[in-house]
């Protein structure tokens, strides 16, 4: 069970398919995990229903219904194409990005506690990544120039809000301050969705600022 | 653990026979879909439901005529296709196909907005094995209250509603069209959800 939820607002414009698609692979990889949150979903979706029952029809002619009669036996394609390596620890939407697991992604070293892999979700607005940090390790303190959304996939990590675990939700905020930290029990591997660089105020790090830019791909 | 659903332990459901088994139209149709290839039962849900899509489609989109019907047969290819999974003792048929039309309207606009990505609604909306978990665990009777207290909300909420669920569109972006604050959008969405007597907390 998780602690860490993201809020209403963001479960409504998930269950109404207007949430940018990064952001909407990162809460529904969590809502995977949250039972409470699969709840207020089955509610919203049940909601969205309702009000689709209730619109006033617009006319489809016979043609339509004829011209999907004659479809019916079309062969469904294959929507994607399979890895042959076992990936069952790897949620399927990740698989989708990944195309094998984990370790074949190609990792860019932050410093000695990060390194970073971003996927290519095709969000011309955001940045999906992976972070992987070692068990112990601390991310220089930054803040935000937009908003961050991350959800825990292994391990957990602190900060001065809290500590955090596996399906843990969390959103950061322009303006908010932080440095997390690892648990020191495990590596922690979280999914990040980016809609502004960083910026960090740890000074060792500040030389990399004008360096960071979104990477939407 | 499951609150929601011992809530109503003690209240039976007319509409739900001892076996769990929904006894509406629209599931048997599906249910007939999926195991016959029924084409009869196909129709006739074709026939009430086309036009629903065709008219979610044009809600307040930029979509244009053809757009619409091309989504109209697209959704009713994937109910067609689909049908083999439906589960009418976990999912209600009006809310499994409102998923696939909502699901396939998002990718249409990300298609005409030309974004070229591996990954579709349908991935990242849980609407396969995890919707029909958290299906289970509210029945019917909390789709009733919700559809009756729908027609009681105000007109503010009412119209908020409609724009985030049958327009697709964002909080922010209704905040614009409508020239209102955001957070006057978020706060009206929270107390329609609140009249509707949606449960937050398990």
């Amino acid at each position: 069970m998780t602690n860490f939820h993201p809020d209403l607002d963001l479960i409504t414009e998930y269950t109404a398919g207007s949430l940018p698609l990064t952001q909407s692979a990162c809460v529904s990889l969590h809502i995977s995990h949250c039972r409470r949150c699969q709840g207020i979903a089955g509610q919203l979706s049940d909601l969205g229903a309702s009000l689709f029952e209730a619109l006033e029809p617009a006319p489809v002619g016979d043609a339509q219904l004829n011209a999907v009669l004659a479809r019916l036996d079309e062969e469904v394609p294959l929507s994607y194409a399979r890895t042959s390596k076992d990936t069952s620890n790897t949620p399927a939407i990740l698989q989708r990005l990944m195309r094998g697991d984990f370790s074949d992604l190609s990792w860019k070293n932050i410093g000695s506690t990060l390194r970073i892999s971003y996927l290519q979700a095709g969000d011309p607005q955001h940045e999906l990544a992976i972070y992987h940090f070692n068990a112990g390790g601390r991310i220089p303190e930054h803040t935000h120039r937009g908003s961050e959304m991350t959800l825990i996939l292994q391990g957990g990590f602190s900060d001065a809000h809290g500590s955090y675990h596996k399906g843990d939700f969390l959103v950061r905020r322009q303006g908010d301050v932080h440095a997390p930290t690892a648990l020191q029990s495990e590596d922690c591997i979280c999914l990040v969705v980016l809609d502004a660089p960083l910026k960090f105020i740890d000074w060792k790090f500040r030389w990399m600022n004008p360096f960071l830019k979104l990477r939407t791909v | 653990m499951l609150t929601v659903t011992d809530k109503f332990d003690d209240e039976t459901d007319s509409q739900v026979e001892p076996s769990g088994k929904r006894t509406d139209e629209w599931s048997e149709c599906l249910t007939l879909i999926g195991k016959n290839e029924d084409r009869a039962a196909f129709t006739r849900l074709f026939r009430h439901f086309a036009p629903l899509m065709k008219a979610f489609a044009l809600s307040g989109s930029t979509l244009s005529a053809n757009n619409a019907d091309e989504l109209v047969q697209e959704v009713m290819l994937k109910v067609w296709q689909k049908a083999g999974a439906f589960n009418a003792e976990k999912a209600a048929a009006s809310t499994w196909i409102y998923t696939i039309a909502r699901n396939s309207r998002t990718d249409l606009f990300r298609r005409l907005q030309k974004f070229d990505t591996p990954l579709s609604a349908d991935d990242v909306s849980g609407s396969q094995e995890s919707e029909e978990a958290f299906m289970v665990l509210h029945q019917k009777r909390g789709r009733d209250r919700i559809r009756a207290l729908i027609n009681e909300l105000p007109n503010d909420q009412a119209q908020i509603l409609a724009k985030v669920y049958m327009e697709g569109k964002s909080h922010s972006e209704v905040a614009g069209e409508l020239d209102i604050p955001l957070g006057t959008v978020k706060s009206r969405v929270r107390l329609a959800l609140q009249k509707l007597q949606i449960r937050f907390e398990d």
